[in-house]
């Protein structure tokens, strides 16, 4: 029942660009365009979530991650062959050598340290205009090619967004359930705990970091190929504040709740229509009230719905 | 010569800013354990009341900026009612992201009210040049430098000796005995708020001549202040103030010497090279403000 629902479900979404073309013949550009950017933001929200909802870590370095993978992505597009791959590669390098002095802090100051390093990365991007263009941009990368494919039209960059979305998912999945994802929500819940019961809250904090990030940089690659052009202005805190109203409002700590965040996340300003300054500020407002008044988010309203009489959903939350 | 005297200078200046808003950061730290991202935002709402005041109302530059740190300590205290209060029971993770979250809707509002194109100040004092032996500098510096001597030398005396003061050193060290033994914890928590509000209006109102004001000044700020706390040993006012100090220093002589671009690095770097050698910070940790 479970695996014919899923099939159904993941034929629908593969059928997306065809429907929308029959059912909104006019808009289906559009329409395909922000439902690119929810296959994108589902990723980036989910490698967030891995850090800051399974182990607990509450990093605000997710834009330079994605930054870093973009910026390799648009520097190299034109001379390496393998640009993506060097993306993934040099975010989760970063994440390392980033994350060996910010595990020396903890809490608040760990917030701080990794917003400190978001910012760093945002002022070298603006700066270093010899490499970076800095506030001119990176301006006509080339449309990815594997193999003889290249994807280049709104459909192709949809079925290319939803398969890192499924990729993505499923690594998701495989690294918070099983021995890993426990010692993961160990680590979290009860520190002193799970270092008792021999579990390296660093190692598996540092885990988390660094395939988050790695993650945050293949999705920053691949984003720039669909845009076609990088500002420094993508890098800023404000991507940290997105993910956290995407994964607060979600479920912090659900694959499902992270979805449907991201997801209401990008749909909500598209029909709200709004000046960027105002969405800011809903946002800002938003995520207030989300924290103090149902910290579980969607996730949990659903949870004590409609799923009243199911057993508890098994995502570990 | 006279070029690294000025530098330094401008690095007093720099900290004295810096030190004020790190006091206030570090009072609530020390007051209610909570760590208030919102805390530059209050130095940026600060210097528009000032300006306000000062360029729109015309009043003159004494009366403008006490009206600033007034207006701003009742917004703390507004701020402790309304978000604060009902946040301090829950976890670090909620309080740190209900203060994000406060700190971004006011920049924005900010950017609604009064437009990003940056509100320059000038006062008679900012305008007038001290020549000290081919050292230059405007008064205004002096007057930053003299005001935050005084605001400190004040703040020592207020947690040494008020009533008031005394109660916050108290609850920074237990706050179950003080509630047990008649503090009342929540009006001391409150009045920590409006200092330290009130605080980084007074550094608003004394930079802002010499800096302009601008929406989203408050992000990088409330990073720098927080590098000082943590440089200084979490918590510990003195330790923050000399801290302040120090990366002012640095981040001036970096902007002189080295790359002006990269200024605002200096501080992140500052804080990571001390937590490398010293994970509690350069002045220890001690418990208490």
């Amino acid at each position: 029942m479970r695996a014919t629902r899923f099939l159904l479900g993941s034929a629908l979404l593969v059928a997306v660009p065809w429907i929308v073309a029959a059912a909104l013949p006019g808009q289906q550009r559009y329409v395909l365009h922000v439902l690119i950017f929810t296959t994108l933001y589902g990723a980036l929200a989910l490698s967030y979530d891995l850090v800051v909802g399974h182990v607990g870590s509450l990093s605000l370095a997710h834009p330079a991650f994605f930054g870093l993978g973009a910026y390799t992505l648009a520097l190299l597009a034109t001379e390496a062959r393998w640009p993506f791959a060097a993306g993934i590669a040099l975010a989760a390098v970063v994440a390392l050598a980033v994350g060996v002095p910010m595990f020396r802090l903890t809490e608040h100051s760990f917030a701080m340290g990794t917003l400190g390093f978001a910012i760093v990365t945002q002022v070298v991007a603006t700066n270093w205009v010899d490499f970076t263009h800095g506030p001119l941009c990176v301006t006509g990368i080339p449309k990815p090619q594997v193999g003889a494919l290249r994807i280049a039209t709104l459909p192709a960059f949809y079925w290319m967004g939803l398969a890192t979305l499924g990729l993505v998912a499923l690594l998701y999945r495989g690294l918070t359930t099983f021995r890993l994802g426990r010692a993961f929500h160990a680590v979290r819940d009860n520190e002193t705990l799970a270092a008792a019961a021999s579990i390296d809250p660093l190692k598996y904090r540092m885990l988390a970091f660094v395939i988050g990030g790695g993650v945050a940089g293949g999705v920053g690659a691949l984003y720039v190929s669909y845009v076609g052009v990088l500002c420094p202005g993508e890098l800023t805190v404000s991507l940290s504040v997105n993910l956290l109203v995407m994964v607060f409002l979600g479920g912090v700590g659900s694959l499902r709740g992270v979805l449907v965040g991201a997801a209401a996340f990008t749909a909500l300003p598209e029909i709200l229509r709004m000046a960027p300054t105002w969405r800011m500020v809903i946002y800002g407002l938003l995520l207030l009230v989300i924290v103090i008044r149902a910290p579980d988010g969607l996730e949990g309203l659903m949870r004590r719905g409609r799923w009243r009489g199911r057993r508890p959903s098994s995502s570990g939350a | 010569m006279s070029d690294l005297v000025e530098q330094l200078v401008h690095g007093l200046t720099l900290g004295s800013l810096y030190a004020m808003v790190a006091t206030g950061l570090a009072l609530m730290f020390g007051v209610v354990r909570l760590i208030n991202f919102a805390h530059g935002e209050f130095y940026m709402l600060g210097g528009y009341a000032f300006w306000y005041a000062y360029a729109e109302l015309g009043l003159p530059y004494p009366v403008a900026g006490l009206a600033a740190v007034a207006a701003m300590a009742v917004f703390g205290l507004a701020y402790e009612r309304a978000v604060i209060r009902t946040i301090l029971a829950r976890t670090w993770h909620v309080q740190l992201i209900a203060t994000l979250a406060t700190s971004i809707t006011l920049t924005n509002l900010a950017i609604l009210a009064f437009g990003t194109q940056p509100k320059e100040v000038p006062t008679r004092l900012s305008a007038a040049i001290l020549d000290l032996g081919g050292v230059r500098m405007a008064w205004q510096r002096v007057l930053v430098l003299v005001a935050a001597v005084a605001i400190f030398a004040a703040l020592e005396w207020f947690v040494a000796h008020a009533k008031l003061g005394k109660a916050m050193r108290a609850m920074s060290q237990n706050r179950e005995a003080c509630a047990v033994v008649g503090v009342d914890v929540q009006q001391v928590a409150l009045a920590t708020f409006g200092i330290s509000a009130g605080l980084a209006a007074a550094a608003a109102t004394l930079v802002s001549p010499l800096f302009s004001i601008f929406p989203d000044v408050g992000a990088l700020l409330t990073l720098k202040a927080f590098a000082a706390v943590i440089v200084g040993g979490f918590g510990y006012v003195r330790g923050a103030i000399a801290a302040a100090f120090l990366i002012g220093i640095a981040e001036s002589l970096a902007a002189g010497y080295l790359s002006y671009a990269y200024k605002d690095a200096i501080a992140f770097v500052v804080m990571v090279a001390v937590l490398l050698v010293r994970p509690q910070g350069l002045f220890g940790r001690r418990i208490g403000i």
